[in-house]
């Protein structure tokens, strides 16, 4: 059984823009996209570029759009593709070659939100948690940094500057941790107009995130925080 | 002549202004933000009724006649059906900003708002009970 890979391909040594090249692929039950591709170079073209690294949904590396829709590779089979399917770099990045995107922009937005547990205390013993305490960030802490929900959100694409989903589900994630003191260094970001305001719910981030977390959530959820933190500081004298 | 940095020369896609035409996910986006369309134009309709009200008399019964023609009626169905849309929407979404309850809960509570005061505007205007 064989089935129609096109893939848009890039060479940025050659070409003004990516175009499409078809390979026929043997394909069973457990073919993935990823194995597709791995058997494209191995076997067909060993020009073909692309990125990938664990094949179990964890490393986020292998984010490509399979039929317009971002999908990781690992994580997609071609058993439920008819004949043919398209497979292009991510949507809204920069195009390195084949399909590598550029990921830097949504880096730089990752590390603007400081992603990182922040706590000035001098005290060295363990931070205990509830579980009440844990649930309340822990639905936004499986988040792989595969930026599928860039590639899904049409105010990125407009506007790269939008901190996007997964920089704001990670602020949430450590603001609501009862062990991080940082909200106050995160808030300016997520209240600035790059920050949550710029989302309009259109909610594709969640239908796409391989992890099901939702950002389109965390980033409404980020509005109600954002305008608390904003009432709260005109009456703070 | 070999330079690391200018043999890069990363693609920009461009973001074309059908992109909401790309698959249907992005379509009922779209219909959800249009639904604003026709509720202006009730809206519209509601202010030239107070207007019509502070004209005297001739100008209301006017105004009546006008909403009583089928294509006004018509109009006016479309903006009941993008409202019922909206609020399916806007109901689904609003326990995922605020998760109070479990989802289907909110929704359903929602809903049972809507109806009672639907039914509560209805009775109020002498049309039930």
């Amino acid at each position: 059984m064989e089935k129609t890979i096109i893939i848009q391909r890039y060479n940025p040594e050659q070409d003004q823009a990516p175009s499409a090249e078809r390979y026929q692929v043997p394909f069973d039950h457990s073919t993935s996209v990823l194995d597709a591709l791995l058997y494209i170079q191995q076997q067909l073209d060993p020009t073909l570029a692309f990125r990938w690294s664990c094949r179990m949904a964890i490393c986020g590396s292998c984010g490509v759009m399979v039929n317009k829709i971002p999908k990781l590779g690992c994580k997609t089979f071609l058993r439920d593709y008819p004949a043919e399917l398209t497979i292009s770099a991510l949507d809204h990045f920069p195009i390195e070659k084949d399909l590598i995107s550029d990921m830097a922009v949504f880096l730089d937005h990752l590390q603007a939100v400081k992603p990182y547990l922040i706590n000035d205390s001098k005290n060295t013993e363990p931070h205990r948690q509830t579980p009440a305490q844990l649930k309340k960030y822990q639905k936004f802490s499986s988040c792989i940094n595969c930026g599928l929900c860039y590639a899904a959100c049409p105010q990125f694409g407009l506007n790269p500057e939008f901190l996007g989903p997964a920089a704001i589900v990670t602020a949430q994630r450590y603001n609501l941790d009862s062990r991080d003191q940082g909200k106050a260094q995160r808030m300016p970001q997520l209240n600035g107009k790059n920050g949550v305001w710029a989302c309009t719910f259109v909610g594709f981030c969640a239908d796409v995130c391989p992890k099901h977390l939702d950002p389109a959530a965390a980033v409404n959820q980020g509005k109600v925080a954002s305008a608390t933190d904003m009432l709260i500081s005109i009456f703070k004298p | 002549m070999p330079d690391s940095a200018g043999a890069r020369r990363p693609y920009l896609q461009p973001l074309s202004r059908s992109w909401w035409l790309k698959h249907s996910f992005f379509l009922r986006y779209m219909l959800r933000e249009a639904t604003v369309l026709p509720l202006l134009f009730f809206c519209g309709c509601l202010l030239a009724g107070l207007y019509s009200l502070s004209q005297g008399e001739s100008q209301y019964q006017s105004w009546l006649a006008f909403m009583a023609q089928p294509w006004v009626i018509a109009l006016n169905a479309l903006v009941l059906l993008a409202s019922f849309y909206h609020a399916k929407t806007f109901f689904e979404l609003f326990p995922r900003v605020m998760p109070l309850l479990p989802a289907p809960l909110m929704i359903a509570g929602q809903w049972l708002g809507t109806i009672a005061v639907a039914l509560l505007l209805l009775w109020l205007f002498g049309a039930i009970g």
